[in-house]
This record gives C-alpha cells, sequence and structure tokens, in this order.
C-alpha cells in the first residue's frame, strides 16, 4: 500500500488554546517500504502515524492510500500501540482472531488463521494465556500478529517496542524485518530510537520538535540483516544523531 | 485463619458488653435492648415455627424480582448514556435529581401506581437497586481506556461490535460493583418495601415485632439482613476479583 500526505498539518484545540503539532508534511511511502518516522518525544510523529491510520484527520492538507482518501480505521491498515493494548478478558488466540471475528469468520477457520500468526509471533504454547500472564515483549508479538491476522496491506507501528529492554526490543526488530521480508507489507514505524531506525528502515523520516517538520530523510542502504557494529551503521547512527540535535 | 480470628474480636466484645450490661447488671432494661439470650430464645422459636424461613424466603424473591428489574433497566440504559454523549447530555440532570430521593418517599405512589402488595414491594427495591448499578454503568463504559475502542477499530469492528465485544467485557468489572452496591441497597429497602400490603418478610418480620414490644425477634431480622448482605457482597467481591481487569 502506498500512502500520499500532502500539505499535512494538525491543529489540536484544548478550549481557547491551540496547539500545532504536525506542519506541512509532504511525504510519500511507496508500497512495500519500510518507513522510520524518528523525532524526539512530542514531535507529532504519532499524530502523523495515527492521521495515516484514520484514528485522527488532519487541520489541513489530505491524506490518500493507493490515491483514496483516508476516512477512517480499516483492518487493511494494521495498528500496534505503543501502549499495551490486548484485550485482557480474551486469551492470546482470541486476542489475535478478534478481526477476523468481527468479519464474520466461522470460528473453525479464524482459530486456523489466528494460530498461524501466533506461530509466526513465536508464541503457540502461549495460544490460552491471558494478556496479564505475559511478559512486555510477548504482548506487543501478540499485538503484531493480532494486526497481522487481518492480512492487512500497511501495518502502522507506534513506538511498540519502547517499553522493552534492549535484548528483547533487539530480538522483536530482528524478527519484524524477518515477517516483514516474508509478508511484505508497508510498514511505517514511528521511534525516537536513532539505532531502531537505522536497523529497521529502508528510510528514515526525521521530524523537528513541535510543531513537528520533516527536517531530513535518510535512506538506509545497509544490507539486511544489518550489523548494529559495522562502520556504516555506526556513521549512519551518527549522522542522523547529530541532524537530531540530540 | 488469622483474618477469621480478627474479624471475630469485635463482635465477640460487643456481645460480652451487651450480655453484661443486659443481663448481670441489669443496667439496661429488657424492653429498650433484649439480652443476647432473648434473641437467641426468640431465634429458636422463629426457627420451631417456621415464620424465619417463610419471612427470609419471600424477602430474598422479593429481593431478587426488584433487583432483577434493576439490572435489566440499568445496565443496557448505562451502556447507552456511557457511549452515546447525547444520551449523557439529555439524563444526566433528571438522574441526578431522581437519584437522592429516597425510595421510601415513592411509597404514596407505590401503592397508587402497583396496588398493595407484592408490584410496590418490588417497585420499592428497584428504587433502591438502579441507581447504583446505573451509574456504575455508565462510569465504566466511560473510563473504558481508548486503546481497546481504537484498536476494535482498526481491526474492522463496527461501532455495535465494539460495544459489544469491548466497551461491554471493559465495563464489566464496574458493572459486577454496580450489581454489588445495588442488591446492598435493595436489601436496606425490604423494611420500607414490606410495609405495604406485605404480610411475610423479615421487614414485615421487624415491624410487627417492634409494634408488639417483641424486640428480640426484631433483632433477629435485622441479623438474618445482615447475614444475607454480607453472603452477596462476598459472592460479588469473589466475582469482581476474578474479572479484574
Amino acid at each position: 500500500m502506498s500512502f500520499q500526505l500532502k500539505n499535512v498539518s494538525k491543529t489540536f484545540k484544548n478550549q481557547d488554546k491551540e496547539l500545532k503539532v504536525v506542519k506541512d508534511i509532504n511525504l510519500t511511502v511507496d508500497d512495500g517500504e519500510f518507513l522510520c518516522l524518528l523525532g524526539p518525544s512530542g514531535s507529532g510523529k504519532t499524530t502523523i502515524l495515527r492521521m495515516m491510520a484514520g484514528l485522527d484527520f488532519p487541520t489541513n492538507g489530505e491524506i490518500t492510500e493507493n490515491g483514496g482518501p483516508v476516512s477512517g480505521p480499516s483492518p487493511g491498515r494494521g495498528f500496534v500501540f505503543q501502549q499495551y493494548s490486548l484485550f485482557p478478558w480474551r486469551n492470546v488466540l482470541d486476542n489475535v482472531a478478534f478481526g477476523l471475528e468481527v468479519k464474520g469468520m466461522e470460528t473453525q477457520e479464524r482459530y486456523e488463521n489466528a494460530r498461524n500468526y501466533i506461530k509466526m509471533v513465536g508464541l503457540t504454547e502461549f495460544e490460552n494465556s491471558y494478556p496479564h500472564e505475559l511478559s512486555g515483549g510477548m504482548k506487543q508479538r501478540v499485538a503484531i500478529a493480532r494486526a497481522l491476522a487481518n492480512d492487512p496491506q500497511a501495518l502502522l507501528m507506534d513506538e511498540p517496542f519502547a517499553a522493552l529492554d534492549v535484548q528483547t526490543r533487539h530480538n522483536l526488530q530482528e524478527e519484524l524485518v524477518k515477517i516483514w521480508q516474508e509478508e511484505l507489507q508497508t510498514i511505517i514505524f514511528v521511534t525516537h530510537n536513532v539505532d531502531e531506525a537505522v536497523y529497521l528502515a529502508d528510510r528514515v523520516v526525521v521530524l523537528s520538535r513541535l510543531p513537528g517538520e520533516i527536517i531530513n530523510t535518510f535512506r538506509v542502504e545497509i544490507e539486511r540483516v544489518r550489523d548494529r557494529t559495522s562502520t556504516e551503521f555506526v556513521d549512519l547512527k551518527k549522522e542522523i544523531t547529530d541532524v537530531l540535535g540530540y | 485463619m488469622r483474618k477469621t480470628v480478627m474479624a471475630l474480636i469485635i463482635p465477640i466484645i460487643i456481645l460480652i458488653i451487651w450480655g453484661i450490661l443486659t443481663t448481670y447488671t441489669g443496667l439496661i432494661p429488657s424492653y429498650l435492648i433484649p439480652s443476647p439470650y432473648a434473641v437467641l430464645q426468640a431465634f429458636e422459636n422463629l426457627i420451631t415455627n417456621g415464620t424465619l424461613l417463610t419471612d427470609t424466603v419471600s424477602t430474598l424473591i422479593r429481593v431478587f424480582l426488584g433487583f432483577m428489574v434493576a439490572a435489566l433497566v440499568a445496565i443496557p440504559l448505562g451502556i447507552l448514556i456511557g457511549w452515546f454523549k447525547i444520551a449523557d447530555d439529555l439524563s444526566g440532570f433528571i438522574i441526578g435529581i431522581l437519584r437522592p430521593i429516597p425510595p421510601i418517599a415513592w411509597i404514596p405512589f407505590a401503592i397508587l401506581w402497583f396496588g398493595v402488595g407484592l408490584g410496590s414491594a418490588i417497585f420499592i427495591i428497584f428504587l433502591g437497586s438502579v441507581f447504583p448499578i446505573l451509574i456504575n454503568t455508565i462510569d465504566g463504559v466511560k473510563r473504558t481506556d481508548k486503546v481497546y475502542i481504537e484498536s476494535a477499530y482498526t481491526m474492522g469492528a463496527s461501532q455495535l461490535q465494539t460495544l459489544r465485544k469491548v466497551v461491554v467485557p471493559a465495563a464489566l468489572p464496574n458493572i459486577i460493583t454496580g450489581l454489588k452496591v445495588g442488591i446492598g441497597i435493595g436489601l436496606m429497602c425490604t423494611v420500607a418495601a414490606e410495609m405495604i400490603g406485605s404480610d411475610n418478610g423479615l421487614g414485615y418480620l421487624i415491624f410487627t415485632s417492634t409494634s408488639m414490644l417483641d424486640t428480640a425477634s426484631a433483632i433477629v431480622a435485622m441479623l438474618v439482613i445482615g447475614v444475607i448482605g454480607l453472603a452477596f457482597d462476598y459472592l460479588f467481591t469473589r466475582t469482581e476479583r476474578k474479572i479484574n481487569w
């Protein structure tokens, strides 16, 4: 799925206060691309992602997917939230099968489908577990499986690994790249972590502090699986960090 | 075990002081507070002649009926009000006015509308139960974590599906709390409810025996209401713990 953002701005109104969080974003995301939106906290990057998901709407400008306007949320654009978002009253299997359930798929068929995605994220043994029985990393794995189960054309991810420890985060990043290579969906991944962006993305879009504007774009042409210790990786990280002004 | 012992300390102290004051010292005359022994005798008497069982059962039936009607009205209404802002705006003021009115104040209208008997009793208990269930349901629906609702939408759920499969289960702990408070208040209304045309029930037992200065029997009925309330509370609290998300 391709996306196009034309002169997108977003202003939040709170009583008589106005806060401009996103300013004049022009961006094209190609079909099958892995794009990272990188910015400091409070750079409107989550807002941009939410607008692409149809969970928020631009104050000015327009967003299109495959040429048509984004008018609301759709299972074709899977979303993985930063907070843990699994339904605590459903076990892993029923969480992952939720999208298929609301689509009206028969129980047998949707469980079969859901199990494939649970297997993809390596949690087959936990299909009957409830979210409170899972670690943070496992919860986000399930959240990814849950989004993938709807067979989306794009996956929108809002700092999904931010709360995880480094080791778990690295494992999940590696798995995500694998999943992306197998399934070839478009992925738009929001992060404030330079290392994560360079590891994952085809292209890194760097945003400024509020109101979020694009200040630079980097194409990452390092071959996957990427080696974090290689000079090109380290150099690019440094270059992006300088732009960010950390 | 330790908790059970701790919980019994104060009741036992009360019982001892009560016994000393009423029996051994005679400081308090028996028509003001009957002695524990007199209460025990009244209890035995009410058991053997079968009235306590009949009264308990008929009170339980009334409370259940009033409570069920309250739940059937308040839960759907609460979901509606909690979800649709317009329903909230329309109903907030009127609920705010109706809620503080004591159910007992409705007795004349209960008689006019439902006649003397079961209908009126159910109506009074309904009035006691309905508001806690309603308020807690509204609250639970409103507090549903936005991330659950948005997750459902991004997975293609319609508004109705989101309401049914996400908002209602998310609000369930609050709804259970509402039911717990609701049945408790319903039980508190039994005396008022049974003042109208009932010829049995624990509330009926309380005010008939009091009017005949048989305070011992009244205390028996009061304690039975207390025990029933405690049992309901225990059941609902256990359910609450199970579904605490």
